[in-house]
């Protein structure tokens, strides 16, 4: 749910020593992004997607450094990941398979699918596997609702689901 | 006069005029070929007042959703003053049920970005945003290849629009969204834009007055800057040629609407058909009935948060008076998802509720709190758990939070409210028939004088 929120003033950081946010980054922002937006919070949005991207989650850490480089309070970095679904604090899977329970996916069969994963992986929605190769989520409409039902493996959106072409697509997805 | 050929699905085979098979993105290359950018030439040959006359009197409505006259809402625009004005082109698109946007990015990504430009040109506007939803992945790279490619072609870029053509420097830039469906909502997409939590902001004043970074800003539709290119070429009579005029004495529905059918059909997908086209010839004619012979039970008129319509209205007329003819919120996106005779009503509310429990941005306690009540009381009636008064509590509940009863900021409250209310009075038997019936003890004395 996007407006819960978690007590974080007194929570201690993991902290490394290497920045996650590296100086190349930092440079290739200042060059494309920093240029497109009135003002530099604007950068913060497209600047976690990078951060998600490149390492699974947005750690504590990052957000200090994020918040650096744009001039900001962590705690503004904090406010916006935290409301957005795709940023996640928790590192997630290696494949994030993400099944659509929205109207459409469910009158065209999405229970079955997503019985299928959580069997086949032993997980419940919103877990990770031990070995950090899948997380499974269920999501609010993917907008294909004519393909219904459908899942979303990392990027890549799979339409007109059935379990034995969920199978074949787990399959085929390198280690 | 219906829609004779494809308009805004010209590039893109669309049946009954192509096979959705030999679908394909459309480069810059083609594009121009097919008489593309010819728009926006003709567009900079005007002056820009007289295009926004012109899309003024089309009476081209915003595809949105809302229907609110496109031309309308682009006089509100202060007189430039020097300072930076914006254009915010919605393509959140997250509401259960809407398709229809992404069928134009994926495939024909040029059309929206030359009515992007027109659009600039004749509000006279210097960068656009491209606010796409995270969850297009695949879409987001199209976006940007095109906009790339219109780079290098000279539409945007410091020269001025169309290679210099105009003097007018326009700059578009692609933002995506991370996964909230609040930031379809107008003023959540801006804040989205500045980097913020996508939280709504209180109107007045209007984006187009103070908008992003505090700055007049024009907010449209994918679908609504497609239709300006058609509009510009081929002028505002043959646009009202299309569509159909109000049965109800309110604005007309005019031009071609892209309308995607999902749910209980044999073919389901976009199909560009006239405004008023009766719901019973789009699934029958266009997507290929219902699927195994079955009977129709209701639909979703356009997005979850219009309502629901029931199984006396399959002959509803697609226009934008369709709120007030059949007892919903309004023709939302069009894109209706229809629902057979085998479907449970209670889940399809339940889904809806838990979806916008899901989605409040918790910003109104009305809402926040509200919407996961509708959720929880709908989970319980649908496990049998319920009584008669949950019933009673639910339509209550829905009905004090929203834009209507003035107890929240923006309408996400009152789709919740509309679906809840649709649903539950056009199918109350169904709920009737899954609760128990609260008995209260009454003392009473019989045979008292």
């Amino acid at each position: 749910m996007a407006w819960k929120t978690k007590q974080s003033a007194t929570i201690e950081i993991d902290k490394r020593s290497e920045p996650y946010l590296t100086q190349q980054m930092q440079d290739r922002f200042t060059e494309e992004l920093l240029p497109r937006y009135e003002t530099k919070h604007a950068s913060l949005i497209p600047i976690l997607h990078e951060i998600q991207d490149e390492y699974r989650c947005i750690p504590y850490q990052a957000m200090i450094e994020i918040a650096t480089f744009l001039e900001l309070k962590p705690a503004d970095v904090l406010d916006t990941a935290s409301f957005y679904e795709e940023f996640s604090i928790e590192k997630l899977g290696k494949y994030v398979i993400g099944v659509c329970q929205s109207v459409a996916c469910e009158i065209c069969g999405h229970q079955a699918i997503l019985d299928h994963v959580r069997k086949k992986l032993d997980l419940e929605p919103h877990e990770t596997t031990d070995d950090g190769k899948f997380t499974l989520l269920t999501l609010e409409c993917l907008g294909s609702c004519d393909t219904a039902p459908v899942a979303l493996v990392n990027d890549e959106l799979h339409e007109n689901l059935t379990i034995e072409k969920l199978d074949q697509i787990m399959e085929n997805l390198p280690d | 006069m219906p829609v004779t050929e494809p308009v805004l699905c010209k590039r893109i085979p669309t049946a009954p005029w192509g096979d959705p098979k030999d679908r394909h993105v459309v480069s810059y290359d083609e594009y121009v070929k097919t008489g593309g950018y010819e728009s926006l030439e003709k567009a900079l040959s005007m002056k820009p007042a007289e295009v926004v006359d012109l899309v003024k009197e089309s009476q081209l409505r915003g595809r949105g959703g809302a229907g609110f006259p496109c031309g309308l809402k682009w006089t509100f625009l202060p007189e430039p003053d020097g300072g930076r004005r914006y254009l915010a082109l919605n393509c959140d698109e997250a509401e259960p049920c809407t398709f229809k946007d992404r069928l134009l990015i994926d495939f024909d990504p040029h059309l929206v970005l030359e009515g992007v430009a027109i659009a600039c040109y004749a509000c006279q506007l210097d960068t656009a945003y491209f606010f796409i939803r995270g969850e297009y992945h695949k879409q987001a790279k199209v976006v940007q290849n095109a906009i790339d490619e219109a780079y290098a072609h000279g539409i945007f870029g410091k020269q001025g629009l169309l290679k210099g053509k105009s003097k007018q420097a326009v700059e578009c830039y692609l933002h995506r969204s991370a996964g909230a469906y609040i930031c379809g909502e107008e003023t959540g997409m801006l804040e989205c834009i500045e980097g913020k939590r996508g939280w709504p902001r209180i109107k007045p004043p209007f984006p187009a007055v103070q908008g992003l970074f505090g700055r007049p800003t024009i907010i449209n539709n994918v679908e609504t800057l497609a239709a300006l290119c058609p509009i510009v070429k081929k002028g505002k009579d043959w646009w009202a040629s299309m569509g159909c005029e109000s049965s109800i004495g309110a604005p007309p529905s005019y031009g071609p609407k892209l309308m995607g059918v999902s749910g209980h059909v044999n073919k389901p997908g976009v199909y560009e058909v006239d405004l008023g086209i009766k719901l019973s010839t789009l699934i029958n004619d266009f997507a290929g009935g219902i699927r195994g012979g079955k009977k129709f039970k209701g639909a979703i008129p356009g997005g979850v948060s219009m309502g629901v319509l029931g199984p006396d209205q399959f002959d509803a007329e697609m226009d934008f008076d369709i709120g007030r003819t059949n007892q919903l919120l309004g023709l939302g996106t069009a894109c209706p998802t229809i629902f057979d005779e085998d479907t449970d009503m209670v889940a399809v509310a339940r889904n809806i509720c838990r979806f916008f429990a899901n989605e409040s941005c918790g910003q109104c306690t009305p809402c926040r709190e509200g919407t996961s009540w509708t959720y929880k009381i709908l989970c319980r009636i649908e496990q049998g758990n319920g009584t008669s008064k949950d019933l009673d509590m639910l339509l209550e509940i829905a009905g004090s939070m929203g834009i209507v009863s003035g107890t929240t900021i923006c309408g996400l409250a009152d789709g919740n409210n509309w679906a809840v209310r649709t649903i539950v009075n056009k199918f109350r038997s169904e709920f009737e028939a899954r609760v128990r019936p609260s008995l209260v003890a009454v003392g009473v004395t019989v045979g008292a004088s």
